[in-house]
């Protein structure tokens, strides 16, 4: 073994780079080409559930998108970049999305660390990060090229507690949040519009997301004593807090984010996430056009699957961006300046979304109160479980 | 005063569940010395092969298991026979890192075949309950107590009363001697690959139908609390395993009990730092039982480095530092800045793991302090962003040192075993220490990188600052490994006895191999907080470390020119490879075995 190897090993690392951005040079000549969309996301690593999830709500969204004929003729696609949600690579497809001339726009990450990291870089290659799934309260400050239809938890969390403590009658709460950048801030808006609501908060606990034992945590909230658990999770945890609340014996009412929201979440609970109210932003027999439509063409295309809330925002993210293309065009900076033109745009979690311009976030996410009856959701019909 | 029973049942649930994964661990490695961080990979594919008999076959209880412990052993045993019966002749840490990689293709392989969507595995026993104390216990607590204790029995009655248990033991002692008795070595290593492979796939099926769910990243977890379980437990003991385990699980349940959930990993991970230092061969080993670590040397096995002449690596240098010059694209640079990143953690790693032989798996935990320290010392005291940086750094190498220094007197394993606790303990620190490090919701708006008041902002200016420092720490790293601190800390790897025989302090060498690699790596950390402008606890974490050792090893331990080649090939490597999408991480795994395999000594040598 000598340098020779090293340095060929260099070179042909770098050689197969060069050779993408070289492709991607001639790629851009022909105008017959779809318009492309960058996506950085996790489809390997901790996170890959939920790139997968991403996929389904995009290839939905892009063949209702083709099918009424693309964006002034000309069809849109989506490149897939896999970050693992680790900030080293969302830097890296930064910097490959930025100096890729076809690339338009960009969408993700998912994880607050990957997604932030790159921002800087995007701001400063003026190429729009649309960040779909980030509710970090920070996430839209890093620029003006930064724009999220992820609900804010500033709206969410108060639509949470007044089901949970007007509608439901719970005055004395235990909240079980993921501490992640995401249920901390959610858990922060909730504490405090539930007190607004006159509810006193008996005990908070932070998880990880990799716990899967619960059993003392719950110990800890059986003994502050409240009449209502709030579960701000994600479905996997959501449903292993609720089997275990039942296991040790805990019989109060269960209240749960909408993130929670999934047939998974149904699957992995069993028995135990029967009664388990849920606040969420759609519902499977919404007379809504928009979630009919949404809902009916997910269970065409994927085999009668029902898509859950991570379906439903890439959708939606997809649909957002083709509104955007249409006024804006393939220019970066005129697709940058079309996030605060386009009105009304039809959505499944906000039914008509428009860009407030000074947070670049939309407000006014949907509302609906669900509850688990024999093993599906429903709509709360006002009885008490 | 109930709530105590309470927690005290739940412990002892919970420590029953890691029971099972570090039974298997602890008979792996008292016969071959190795920690195999595969198991928790074949307790993934126990679960999934489980969900197939189950939901797919409908089998009965009874032959589910025997079906999953049948295939996770054959499992087993195509792993022992062919990634690492091949190491066996070579340097003790080569197993070591085939494990791993067998991990990452295992993981990926069930990855593609299952997606990743967590799937329900529903339990097969009737579904009473039992009343104890404030809760209950159901048959499938009762099962997984069993089959713990049970197979920890039936392993120790075989080991001491079997001739074929004999021979296992006789292996652990002494290879070459059992060897010479007539013992079948391969035999025996493939006996208790099998055995451990059949318990850790069952746990996987037992603890996926436990929690109704199984998915795709409970794999590194479970090798996580098995790894801590086993080495409270002492090493290689199979009833000290499952006594450590419900040890764990114990004082998880406590620490939740009188701190919170958020505190809970923490006092795993304490109560294995303090086990570390007050008893390094495990809670029940006898205090004159002979260190289970072989003495010297053996670790990292000493080999010729290649030799790289002078002008070689001058124009290697001028290439790279020119490189922005020509018409590169960004994410050329990008890819480029984050392998000079990498390379300056390399430079620290392979200093404090190949030049002086403390493998560090927690090295990512350094990075954390240099980029906390660097980001806050900004944002809060405006510091100027290049002065906050060196900062950085010397706060990693004060705290760094500081935290590792009770773990001096451990060798070998060990002292990777309380890097790894140490690197997680920093990073719930962070977590949980909301008034300093703002929790959970981390430091956004870091400012941008800056140099005597100019912004860095463009590609091109962050490439050559990152480089230009790199470059810096490896020719200091090269003096220094050219002075007679060098050959002290060689001396010290090599043979540690006879180092201190030569009067070299020990303690104080290592930390001031500690110092200057918490340095390197601090600053590195540093540079990547003003580069992302938002870091959190997950920023860097337990895979960034393996990432880094990955490297070291790649690169050859020790081998300053290594470090930075093994930088920009495992940085460059999945991003060449990003064309496969869902399969790079799997032919990465592929690559880094074929590495192991066939250079075990690293690229350019160990020096």
């Amino acid at each position: 073994m000598s340098n020779i190897d090293r340095r060929t090993l260099v070179k042909s690392s770098l050689a197969a780079m060069m050779a993408g951005a070289a492709f991607s040079r001639t790629a851009f000549a022909q105008s017959s080409e779809p318009i492309l969309l960058g996506v950085s996301g996790p489809l390997t690593g901790p996170n890959a559930q939920y790139g997968t999830q991403w996929k389904q709500g995009f290839d939905l969204a892009l063949d209702e998108i083709q099918a009424a004929g693309g964006i002034n003729g000309r069809k849109l696609a989506y490149s897939f970049e896999d970050s693992q949600s680790d900030p080293r690579q969302s830097v890296a497809i930064a910097q490959k999305f930025v100096s890729d001339p076809r690339i338009v726009m960009e969408l993700g990450d998912f994880s607050s660390p990957a997604s932030m990291a790159a921002s800087p870089i995007y701001q400063r290659g003026g190429l729009v990060q649309f960040g779909f799934t980030n509710s970090h309260p920070d996430f839209t400050k890093g620029g003006d090229f930064m724009w999220s239809t992820s609900v804010s938890q500033a709206d969410e969390q108060p639509l949470l507690a007044a089901y949970a403590v007007k509608r439901l009658g719970l005055k004395k709460l235990a909240v079980l949040h993921l501490n992640t950048d995401w249920g901390r801030t959610s858990r922060d808006y909730f504490v405090k519009a539930a007190k607004e609501n006159g509810a006193e908060i008996a005990v908070t606990e932070g998880y990880i997301a990799e716990e899967r034992d619960f059993r003392s945590t719950l110990v800890r909230v059986r003994d502050a004593n409240p009449d209502g658990l709030i579960l701000i999770s994600y479905y996997s945890d959501g449903a292993l807090i609720a089997r275990q609340a039942r296991q040790v014996g805990l019989k109060q009412v269960i209240c749960a984010a909408s993130s929670v929201y999934s047939p998974k979440f149904l699957e992995l609970g069993g028995e135990a996430v029967e009664d388990v109210h849920v606040g969420t932003r759609y519902f499977p027999e919404d007379p809504r056009p928009e979630v009919k439509k949404f809902i009916a063409g997910f269970k065409k295309k994927y085999n009668g699957q029902e898509p859950d809330a991570f379906n439903a925002y890439s959708y939606d993210a997809m649909n957002m961006a083709a509104a955007v293309i249409r006024i804006g065009g393939t220019d970066r900076r005129a697709i940058r300046d079309a996030f605060a033109k386009v009105k009304d745009v039809s959505s499944v979690i906000f039914g008509q979304a428009t860009f407030d311009v000074e947070s670049r976030r939309v407000k006014g996410a949907m509302n609906a109160e669900l509850v688990v009856r024999k093993g599906q959701f429903a709509l709360w019909d006002g009885k008490p479980t | 005063m109930s709530s105590w029973l309470d927690y005290t049942i739940n412990g002892l649930i919970v420590g029953n569940v890691y029971a099972l994964v570090a039974v298997g661990l602890a008979l792996i490695f008292g016969v071959s010395r190795l920690i195999n961080f595969a198991q928790g990979s074949i307790y993934l594919v126990g679960a999934y092969i489980g969900w197939v008999a189950v939901v797919q076959l409908h089998t009965p209880l009874p032959l589910t298991i025997i079906v999953v412990a049948v295939a996770a052993a054959l499992v087993g045993l195509v792993i022992e026979r062919f990634g690492l019966r091949p190491l066996q002749n070579s340097v003790r840490i080569a197993p070591l890192l085939a494990t791993i990689g067998i991990s990452f293709v295992l993981d990926q392989l069930v990855m593609l075949t299952f997606s990743p969507n967590p799937r329900a595995l529903p339990s097969q026993l009737p579904d009473v309950r039992f009343q104890v104390g404030g809760g209950t216990i159901g048959p499938l607590d009762l099962l997984i107590a069993g089959v713990g204790i049970t197979s920890a029995l039936l392993l120790f009655v075989f080991l001491r009363y079997s001739k074929l248990g004999w021979a296992v033991r006789a292996t652990a002692q002494d290879r070459d001697a059992a060897m010479q008795m007539g013992v079948d070595v391969n035999r025996v290593n493939q006996a208790v690959f099998g055995i451990a492979a059949a318990l850790g796939g069952v746990s996987g099926l037992l603890v996926g139908m436990y929690y109704n769910q199984i998915d795709t990243a409970m794999s590194l977890q479970a090798t996580l609390k098995g790894v801590v379980a086993e080495v409270v437990g002492g090493a290689g003991n199979v009833p000290g395993a499952v006594i450590g385990s419900l040890l764990l699980g114990l004082v998880e349940s406590y620490g939740v009990a009188v701190f919170g959930t958020s505190y809970r990993n923490l006092f795993a991970f304490l109560l294995l730092v303090v086990v570390l230092v007050l008893r390094p061969n495990g809670l029940f080993a006898s205090a004159r039982q002979a260190p289970p670590e072989p003495l010297t040397g053996t670790f990292i096995a000493p080999s010729r480095p290649v030799r790289i002449p002078r002008w070689a690596l001058l124009v290697a240098a001028a290439a790279f530092a020119i490189l922005p010059l020509f018409p590169v694209s960004f994410y050329v640079l990008q890819t480029l800045i984050n392998a000079w990143l990498l390379g300056m953690l390399a430079l620290s790693l392979t200093l404090v793991a190949g030049t002086i032989g403390q493998v560090s798996l927690g090295h990512a935990a350094l990075l954390a302090i240099g980029a906390y320290t660097s980001a806050l010392l900004s944002l809060n005291f405006s510091v100027p962003v290049g002065l906050a940086i060196i900062g950085g750094g010397l706060m990693s190498a004060a705290l760094g040192t500081a935290l590792i220094s009770p773990s001096f007197r451990l060798r070998g394993h060990y002292v990777s075993i309380a890097t790894l606790a140490i690197g997680e303990i920093v990073s719930l620190v962070i977590l949980n220490w909301e008034s300093v490090t703002r929790g959970p919701i981390g430091i956004s708006g870091i400012p941008p990188l800056a140099l005597f008041g100019y912004d860095l902002i463009s590609a091109t200016s962050i490439y050559w600052f990152s480089f230009i420092v790199m470059v810096v720490l490896a020719l200091l790293q090269g003096r220094l490994l050219g002075s007679h601190l060098g050959r002290s800390f060689r001396a010290i790897r090599d043979d540690d006895i006879a180092a201190r025989a030569y009067g070299l302090s020990l303690n104080r060498y290592k930390s001031l191999a500690f110092i200057f690699g918490g340095f390197a790596a601090g600053v590195s950390g540093g540079i990547a907080a003003h580069l992302y402008s938002y870091i959190n606890h997950e920023t860097f974490n337990t895979q960034q470390s393996i990432l880094a050792l990955t490297v070291v090893i790649l690169g050859g331990l020790g081998n300053v020119v290594g470090a930075i080649v093994g930088s920009v090939a495992l940085v460059g490597l999945p991003e060449v490879f990003r064309i496969a999408a869902e399969y790079r991480i799997l032919i990465y795994g592929i690559v880094l075995l074929l590495l192991v395999r066939f250079r075990p000594q690293g690229l350019l040598g160990t020096m």
